[in-house]
């Protein structure tokens, strides 16, 4: 009859590309509710520190204290958060050289700070200002997604961060962040994954895995060959040597479809 | 500080697996391993001088084991001289630094170790250190080595022993987390709470010191080139040659 088999490709070509944009999308947007947590925690500090300025002193370490309640309850809210916090630039408070505010779930679901020994005559662990967590919203001054990676300072776990900078009179003061645990991350998109018809997974701006339903390319492994920087600067999406590839709206990684 | 460590793990269902869960547990061994624990802690300057450490149930408690247990290593560790008791109103046992040099006070630590407990922990070290190197090789970008670079070149400069023994430590457990495993790191950081301060022994000289950080050197580069076999050998080299200078002290004693 009147249909050619070019047409049917192209409709189901449709039909997949639409699918891609929508998983990836969705990947975007169960990152961009931690986001909203990050922003939380920001514009809290933010007014904190503003108040101690107009008060004309510096901030405490005492002072953050304040911040607790909003951590406490974002912690409990957002399923998706294992930590959330502010962690200080070094200078920042006057009792203290450095300091984090963060709070993590434990096993139980309790609510609990996280004390670390940051003086460095102790340990070795105490300058946490290379971390990407730290270091990418300080040098860019927007909000950043690190890792996956393996969080040996505060939580043991192979996790992302999510972090955007905090200023106060027009200076960077610190940043504000969530931990989310891979394998939470793995449980949330994983679904959407699998609804695609190729193997699909997810990588970040430098090719690491960060979740898969695709055997061939598990968590933690490098995918070699596209520039991922370059595919999110530009933001459309492409193809590279038989993978497509499909960068989430507004956040760092790209689906890869096999 | 880890609870798991005392008592053993015993996970096996096998009969003898199961008889050793089972038997008394070796008051000894656990007094020793409270020592070493405390000691190591106070050697690494994880607690200061003067500090006043927990309650003793509280310690006890922390710690897994019995209050006469606890007892029993303060009492060994008074003997060397590394906590005072205090009694009445604001008494408690305190950390107390003494006046021997801190190599002496390590030797004599050393000295609860059996060469054969030594040799253990560096097959251990190595096994967890090569594996590592071996999956860091596989699975590192570029700027995933900076931590790596940032460590071996403090190394290099520091001045400290206890400093160089925590970077040395610091390596080793970046390394894991290079590796993307998150198990190894953990197992990476429980060893070098062992290890870490029986290490200031052999990083004193500044020779030897050198030596390390070029072998971490090359393991850096090995990682970079993705050379997985080259990289696993040569962070194995780099544990074996420690510990076998750690026997070679022990030997002396």
């Amino acid at each position: 009859m009147g249909w050619s088999p070019g047409q049917v490709h192209s409709a189901a070509a449709t039909l997949d590309t639409d699918a891609e944009a929508w998983v990836a999308s969705q990947v975007g947007g169960a990152l961009e509710a931690v986001f909203e947590t990050v922003a939380a925690t920001r514009h809290d500090t933010a007014a904190l520190l503003a108040k101690t300025a107009a008060q004309g002193r510096r901030p405490a370490s005492a002072d953050l204290a304040a911040l607790r309640p909003g951590l406490h309850q974002r912690l409990t809210r957002q399923e998706l958060v294992s930590g959330v916090g502010f962690v200080a630039a070094p200078g920042l408070l006057t009792d203290v050289p450095a300091w984090l505010e963060w709070w993590q779930t434990g096993a139980d679901g309790d609510v609990r700070p996280l004390l670390l020994d940051l003086d460095p005559g102790h340990s070795a662990y105490s300058d946490y200002t290379h971390w990407d967590w730290f270091a990418l919203p300080r040098d860019t001054g927007r909000r950043a997604v690190a890792g996956p990676y393996v969080d040996y300072l505060c939580s043991d776990e192979y996790s992302l961060t999510l972090s955007a900078p905090v200023e106060t009179e027009g200076r960077f003061a610190g940043v504000a962040a969530a931990d989310v645990y891979l394998r939470h991350f793995e449980a949330a998109v994983l679904p959407l994954l699998r609804r695609l018809p190729r193997p699909a997974h997810l990588v970040n701006a430098r090719g690491r895995v960060a979740a898969s339903a695709d055997p061939a390319h598990l968590a933690g492994s490098l995918t070699k060959g596209p520039d991922f920087g370059e595919l999110l600067t530009e933001g459309t999406p492409a193809e590279h040597a038989g993978l497509r590839l499909v960068p989430c709206h507004r956040i760092p990684l790209v689906l890869v479809l096999a | 500080m880890r609870q798991h460590e005392i008592g053993g793990g015993a996970r096996g269902t096998g009969g003898g697996a199961r008889r050793v869960v089972f038997s008394p547990v070796d008051n000894r061994a656990r007094v020793d391993t409270v020592v070493r624990r405390i000691g190591d802690a106070i050697e690494l300057g994880l607690l200061a001088d003067g500090e006043q450490l927990p309650g003793e149930s509280e310690l006890a408690a922390q710690l897994g084991v019995s209050t006469v247990t606890l007892r029993e290593a303060l009492m060994a560790l008074r003997q060397q001289g590394l906590v005072t008791t205090r009694r009445g109103r604001g008494g408690g046992s305190f950390v107390s630094l003494p006046e021997v040099p801190a190599d002496d006070r390590l030797r004599v630590r050393l000295r609860g170790w059996s060469t054969e407990e030594l040799r253990d922990l560096g097959d251990h070290w190595a096994a967890l250190s090569g594996a590592a190197a071996r999956l860091a090789a596989q699975r590192t970008e570029p700027e995933d080595l900076h931590p790596l670079r940032r460590t071996a070149e403090e190394l290099a400069h520091a001045e400290e022993t206890a400093t160089r023994s925590r970077l040395y430590g610091r390596f080793h457990v970046e390394l894991a987390a290079a590796a993307q495993s998150a198990r190894l790191t953990r197992e990476q950081v429980a060893l070098q709470s062992e290890v870490g301060a029986l290490l200031c022994l052999v990083l004193g000289s500044g020779e030897y010191r050198e030596e390390v950080a070029d072998r971490h050197r090359s393991v850096i580069s090995a990682v970079q080139d993705g050379a997985h076999e080259s990289a696993g050998t040569l962070a194995e080299r780099c544990v074996r040659e420690s510990t076998a200078r750690l026997v070679a002290v022990r030997l002396t004693l």
